[in-house]
Formats: C-alpha cells, structure tokens, sequence
C-alpha cells in the first residue's frame, strides 16, 4: 500500500528565500487518506551575501552576509481521500554576521499561519502510470507583530496571502514520477510604521501593497528501496507581476518586484520501524533573480504520520 | 470517489475566496485629498508684507495691464472663452490637480524629488566612495545627493522665492485691481469657487515659474520634467478661467526674476563648499580630539572617508546671525556616569524594545530614500494649510518661515556636530546592534530633534490652536532616534532646545513683517 506509507503531502517547496519569503508552498501530487494525520518539525538556514538590486548582482558590506534560520511546524489532515487540509507555523530569526557595516539588529518570532485545503480534482489512468491533476487554496496571514518594512531581517512579507495552485503529476508504473505546479499568488497590503515612502513616486500611506507573484514548480522524482526512500530534485520560480526595484545601494522594501529561481534537492526517508516515522533532508541554491538575496538553503527534520 | 463533484466547487470557492480578498485591497494615496477652497481670509496688504529678498514689492516691475474694455484684454478673454467651454478630460483632471493653492503641488513635487534622489552613494569596487557631481548630473551616482542639509536649503530656496513672489504679486493685484475674466465676461465659467482675487498678476504663474527655475537648479537631471509640469500648471490657471494670457505672462516675469534672485543668493551661500575634501574633514577631527579628547568615527565597510556635509555648519544663514550664538553646551564625555547611565538606557530600549517604540523610531525615521526629517515637516505644513484654508501668500509665507527656521537649524546643528564631533552609540558601545541606520556624521545633536523642534516652532506660531500637537511630535521625532539607537538621550534633548532657539529667530523676523 504505497499510497498510505509514503503520504507526506507538506514538505515540497517548503522554500523560505530570504527577501523572498514564498512561504510553504504545497505543491507535491500527494493525497492523504480518510483519517489520516501528519505532523512535520523542520529546521531550516539559509544565508546569502549577495543579492540582486533590481538585476544587477552586488554585495553590500552593510549587511553583510544575511543568515536566516527557520524553525516550521506543520500538521496534515485527511478529511477525505480526495480532501486535505494542512497547516503550518513557521518561527523565523535573522540576522547578519560580525562585522557588517550596518550594525542592524536582526530579527526573530512567529511568522505567517499558513492553511491550505488541497483537493484531487481528476485522474487519468493510463497504460504506464496516471496522471494526477489536483488543486489547493492557500491562505496565509502575519501570525505576530513582525514588521515586514525592515528588509532584508523582516520575517516575512507581512501581509494576506491568497494562492490557488493546480498541480500535475505523471507517475509511471516504474516508481518515478514528473511533476508540475502553477500557482497565483494574490497578496494583499503590508503595514509599515512609516506613513511616506517612494515607490517610483510619492505614497502616503502606512500601507504598501505587496505585488501579487507566479510561482511555478517542475519535479522530477523517484520512489527508490521499495518506496521508502523519495528523491526529487526540482526546479522553483517566483515571478511577481508589479513593484519597483531595489533602489541604488538602498534597502529593500515590501514593494519590490521579487522575482527568482532555485534549483533544489529534496530527500524523504520512511523507517520500516516505527511505522509512520519519516525523515527529510533538502537544499536548494538560488540560480537567477530580480530584488531578491542569493541563497544557499539547506534544512531538514522529522515527519510522523499516524491513523485515528 | 468524489472527484466529480470538485471538478467544479474547488474553482468555485476558489474564485469566491478571490472575490472576498481582492475587495480588501484599497487606493494608497499619492498625494493630498483636497481642491480648491474659499480662503479664510484675502490679505489685501500683502503686498505691504516684508519680503525676504526683495527690498520692496516693486522691485521686480512688470507691465500696466491694458483695461478691461481695451481691444488687447477682450482678445485674451476671447481666448478664455473659448478654451472654458470645450475642456477634455485631462484638461479637466489639471484643474483639479492644480487647485486655487498650486504651491501645495510644488511642494509635494519638491518632496517627491527629495526622495527620488536622497540615494547615499556606494562604495567602487576598490573601496572607494563616488561623489555627486554637479558638473555632469547623470553620471553615477546622480547628482544630487538629497540628504537632509540637502533638501532643507532647496525647500527654503523654493518657498523663500514663492514668498518674495507672491508679495510683489499681491502689491500689484491690488495696485490695478483687474477683476477675474468671468467677471469682465459672464460668459466664463471659473472652475474654481471665486475668492475675488484680483487676477493679474496670475499669482499660480508666479509659483508655477519660480518652483520651476528653482527646483531645476536643485535637481538638474528633472529640467525637462519640471518644465513639463509648470507648462501644465500655467495653462490650467487659463483652462479654469482664472486668468488671462497678460496675467500669466506677468506673473511667470515675477516667478522668474524672483527665482534668479534666490538662486543669486544660493550660488555663493557655501553650499558647494560643504562636502570639503578629506584634508580638511581630518583636521576638523583633529581640532575636535585636541579640544574634547574625543571623536566621531564613520564605522560603515568600507569606511566613508569624510562625514556628511562638514562645513554645512558654515552655510549662509537666514534669520540667526551667528551659528556661534546657538551653538549648545559641552556634552557630557565618554566614560562620565551620564554616557554611562545612558548606555544602559539605550541597552534597556534595545533589549525590551516594543512594538510602540519600535513604530516611533520608524515613524520619524524619514531616512534614505525619503523626503527627510525638513520633508515631514513641510508635509504636516501642507496638511494644516488644507485644514485652515490659507489663501497662497499666507500659505507662502508659512512655508518660508518654516524652510528658514529648519535651514537655519540645520547649519547650527551641522556646525554643534562638527564642532563637537561626538561619537555615535556604535562607538562607545562594540557590540550595540540599532534598529535605525546610523548616519554619516557625527552624534551631538540630533538633527531630527533640531530640525523638528525648528519645524513645530513655526507651524505653532501659525496655527496656535495646534501647537501642543507640533510640539509634543516634534518630542516624539527626537525621542524616536534614542529608541532608534543612534542618539544619546541629550543629543535629543539638547537638540530640541537648539532648535527652539533657531527658530525664535525666524520668528522675530516673522512678528514684525506685517502679516500679523
């Protein structure tokens, strides 16, 4: 019963960029059955020390190099087999190694909730495997008084996320697997403590509208050991479709066009004993972007799933 | 399975969702709500005023209108006639834009620009730092660099021009009188509620002209942009049937000639001196160490080499007469039990910082990339103007008084700066961690404290039913940079009396230069 032993539906795109701050991203082909639950405990850093301004890649001794670190909650649950419902809870801390010019004071505490209702909407079975088309809304909100205005150590974005994603994924009898998502992220205002603020003209206001972003995914993966071990390695991308560019050697603001790409790793291994026992390991380094950091992100932890 | 049924209620939900989200999202303004208005009062004497420049109103000449009944003036309302009665859209939308108070525009404009180009420069690759260069503009970095010494002498160049304008605008409105074109002809329709403002000169053309010349000075590289915008101003003022050809032509002649003036006096008033070269910068420190036996380090990587504007201190001043005079105590050195005890307060604000702190610090920050500290106050300036309805020469004049005064207390706080040369909380303390950035210059005083306590003086001297609001914000702006962790609590405190002092001198100017 493959299926039931390898439902681990939280984990891929789990990808904290710094500056970027995506968010969890649910984006793998994977159900849960009827009264099934999961639990996730990440841990997870990254660092960057060079970052676009706008499309010129630079460094900036200010800050140095940027270290984040991320410690995620999640839980999954299976009201139906076609129906799922997951949830999660990241704490974040940031901040930039000795000596920097800036001398800024990092940042750390409870991030965005996230919860995502996930649906299978249709499969197609075929001669060599299925292909799998399924769907999520996401919802996401600021879960602290976390100020989104202090880029690049704010903890997030700091406004409502809406994202609808549509997922496809061929698995062919052989145990592998091609995956792809597109999701639209609607992104509400972010409020920053300052009531003037230049975004290629005057605004007055407290309020920065966060650009709304594309974010598309490609997989390919494998089932290895008998399904107990998952490897992926994918390709991610965000692409926002307004806001302005890091101004010159200036800092980065809620309004900034944040566009990128990774390329990543992802392992998950399920122990024969004790049954529902799991672990993960993954990495991912950014390859090109626009307003966003260079990052380098490794992370790993633990996930346990269980019948009631 | 249920596949079925979710093929078509997830898209379902999922536009609803989007429906109930997208309705959240609201218009961020970008500039002031307002339109024209009926003036609280007309100040037919203004034109008795005491400008600041000028020697008198009539220093700057400009034509005898030709009479109403002249063959000259019926062609000019022809013209408005015409142009009144078949407005298109963006016609329509200047007017509105523009206002019967268009130096509420120029000042959103001039804030605008300040924050376009309040950009530090970036070190070379080599470790080097670029300069501005007023020669050639758009080389980069781009020229200026509108820091705050920066932006407060253009806002004070701009407004004091506009003063001097409107006063020799208003001395010859009501030395001929000439009614507005929808009074001379009933056929024209003013967009604008009638003040009964004698119409020439067009005193919108004279802020039109002067903000134009002086801010392409300020800001060389918006030449085309400025032109743009003051072009639009001038033939609104025809579109809303305010005025006529010969009043616009006449009032551009007193914005120009007031402009090249202010900008005479801006040429040799020490500016281009102020960001002295390194030789000169370490001697300054050198003075200091001989002096106090301390000094203010830039701790940035790689280090800038010289501070921000050292000789601003020497800059021409308005109404104080010597920065010598203003110039505040000795402050408390390095290892005495007030840094000390300072010290632990700045590590209490750090270590227990809370979110009301935090939003102070932010919410006076005003720092690169914004219209600065003289910006927020110019701003709150445009917003009470709204409130009490000042007509243009008032309003003028708040803004001249309230751009001197800050001007004025920018030199003495640059010269206090520089003279004392006082280390930064990041220079006494190695491992202190700020939540505000810490600027290129030295510590005592606080500018924002100086400058702010300059700018609430005059806004309360204006509006005194408000004062104990500008008052306790301008507190609020010099507390804000302690809880930033950049100030010592007496660069705060002494700062605000400094800029108290400054500005009384503004005032006493102001007390007796007619208008009260």
């Amino acid at each position: 019963m493959k299926q039931l032993y390898l439902s681990i539906p939280l984990l891929c795109g789990m990808i904290m960029l710094p500056w970027l701050v995506q968010g969890q991203t649910p984006s793998d082909g994977i159900m849960m059955q009827k009264n099934q639950y999961c639990v996730v405990m990440l841990y997870e850093k990254s660092s960057f020390d060079q970052y676009w301004e706008g499309t010129l890649l630079r460094e900036n001794a200010t800050i140095e190099t940027v270290h984040r670190h991320m410690v995620n909650g999640g839980l999954a649950i299976g009201f139906a087999d076609w129906f799922n419902l997951l949830v999660n809870l990241p704490y974040v801390s940031t901040y930039s190694i000795q000596p920097n010019g800036g001398h800024f004071a990092g940042a750390s505490g409870i991030q965005d909730l996230s919860i995502y209702l996930k649906a299978a909407i249709k499969d197609f079975e075929m001669e060599s495997g299925t292909i799998s088309i399924l769907g999520t809304v996401g919802f996401s909100t600021p879960a602290s008084d976390y100020l989104s205005d202090y880029r690049p150590y704010s903890l997030g974005f700091g406004a409502n996320e809406l994202s609808l994603r549509t997922i496809l994924e061929y698995n062919n009898n052989k145990n592998w697997y091609l995956r792809g998502s597109l999701a639209y992220l609607f992104r509400g205002e972010t409020k920053a403590e300052r009531d003037y603020y230049y975004n290629n003209g005057s605004y007055y206001s407290f309020w920065m509208d966060v650009p709304n972003a594309w974010n598309y995914q490609a997989v390919a993966g494998a089932w290895l050991f008998d399904g107990s071990l998952q490897l992926e390695a994918q390709y991610t991308g965000i692409k926002s479709v307004s806001g302005d560019d890091i101004r010159p050697y200036n800092a980065a603001q809620p309004t900034n066009r944040v566009n990128n790409n990774t390329i990543g790793l992802f392992a998950h291994y399920h122990f024969p004993k004790p049954v529902g026992l799991g672990v993960v390991a993954y990495t991912s380094q950014t390859i090109a972007g626009r307003n966003s950091g260079k990052s380098f992100q490794i992370g790993g932890g633990l996930t346990y799933y269980f019948n009631l | 399975m249920k596949n079925n049924h979710w093929v078509i209620y997830f898209p379902a939900f999922a536009l609803l969702t989007i429906l109930l989200f997208s309705a959240c999202d609201r218009e961020i303004p970008i500039q002031a709500d307002y339109t024209d208005y009926l003036y609280s009062s007309m100040d037919e004497n203004g034109g008795n005023w005491v400008p600041v420049l000028l020697t008198s109103a009539d220093e700057i000449t400009i034509p005898v209108p030709e009479g109403v009944q002249s063959a000259g003036y019926q062609n000019e309302l022809a013209e408005i006639r015409q142009l009144t009665q078949n407005l298109n859209g963006a016609q329509r939308e200047a007017i509105g834009y523009w206002s019967n108070n268009p130096l509420l525009r120029w000042s959103e404009i001039a804030l605008e620009l300040v924050a376009k180009y309040n950009l530090i420069p970036g070190p070379n690759a080599d470790g080097t730092y670029p300069l501005p260069n007023p020669a050639d503009p758009s080389a980069i970095p781009n020229y200026p660099f509108a820091h705050p010494p920066y932006a407060v002498r253009a806002l004070a160049y701009l407004s004091v021009a506009e003063f001097d304008g409107l006063i020799s605008a208003w001395h010859y409105k009501y030395l001929y009188n000439r009614p507005a074109p929808g009074i001379s002809d009933p056929q024209i329709i003013q967009a604008y509620i009638d003040n009964g403002l004698p119409s020439y000169p067009a005193d919108g053309a004279v802020i039109a002209a002067a903000a134009r010349d002086i801010l392409t000075v300020m800001f060389p590289l918006e030449k085309d942009y400025l032109a743009e915008k003051a072009e639009e101003q001038m033939s609104s003022l025809k579109w809303a049937g305010v005025n006529v050809e010969s009043d616009i032509t006449a009032g551009a002649q007193i914005g120009e000639a007031i402009a090249t003036i202010a900008l005479a006096r801006a040429k040799t008033d020490g500016m281009s001196k102020a960001q002295c070269p390194k030789t000169v910068s370490d001697s300054i420190k050198a003075a200091a160490v001989a002096r106090f036996g301390w000094h203010w380090d830039n701790l940035e990587v790689p280090v800038r080499p010289v501070g921000l504007c050292p000789l601003f201190g020497q800059v021409k001043l308005w109404n104080v007469p010597t920065v010598e005079e203003v110039r505040p105590p000795l402050p408390p050195s390095p290892g005495s039990l007030e840094v000390e005890e300072d010290m632990d307060l700045l590590n209490y604000y750090a270590d227990n910082m809370t979110t009301e702190w935090r939003a102070t610090a932010n919410f006076w920050q005003d720092g690169l990339g914004t219209y600065t500290p003289p910006g927020h106050w110019n701003r709150f300036a445009k917003e009470y103007t709204i409130k009490y309805k000042l007509n243009p020469i008032r309003t003028a004049r708040l803004f001249a008084y309230l751009n001197m005064a800050m001007m004025d207390a920018g030199i003495s706080c640059w010269d206090t700066k520089y003279y004392y040369h006082y280390p930064r909380p990041i220079n006494l303390m190695p491992d202190y961690q700020t939540i505000a950035g810490t600027p290129n210059f030295p510590s005592y005083t606080s500018g924002h404290s100086v400058f702010s306590a300059a700018g609430a003086e005059i806004l309360t001297y204006v509006f005194p039913e408000e004062g104990n609001l500008f008052r306790n914000w301008a507190l609020e702006a010099a507390v804000s940079r302690v809880y930033g962790g950049i100030h010592w609590s007496f660069d705060a405190i002494l700062g605000t009396e400094e800029g108290i002092a400054c500005a009384n001198y503004s005032l006493e100017v102001a007390r007796v230069d007619g208008a009260d």
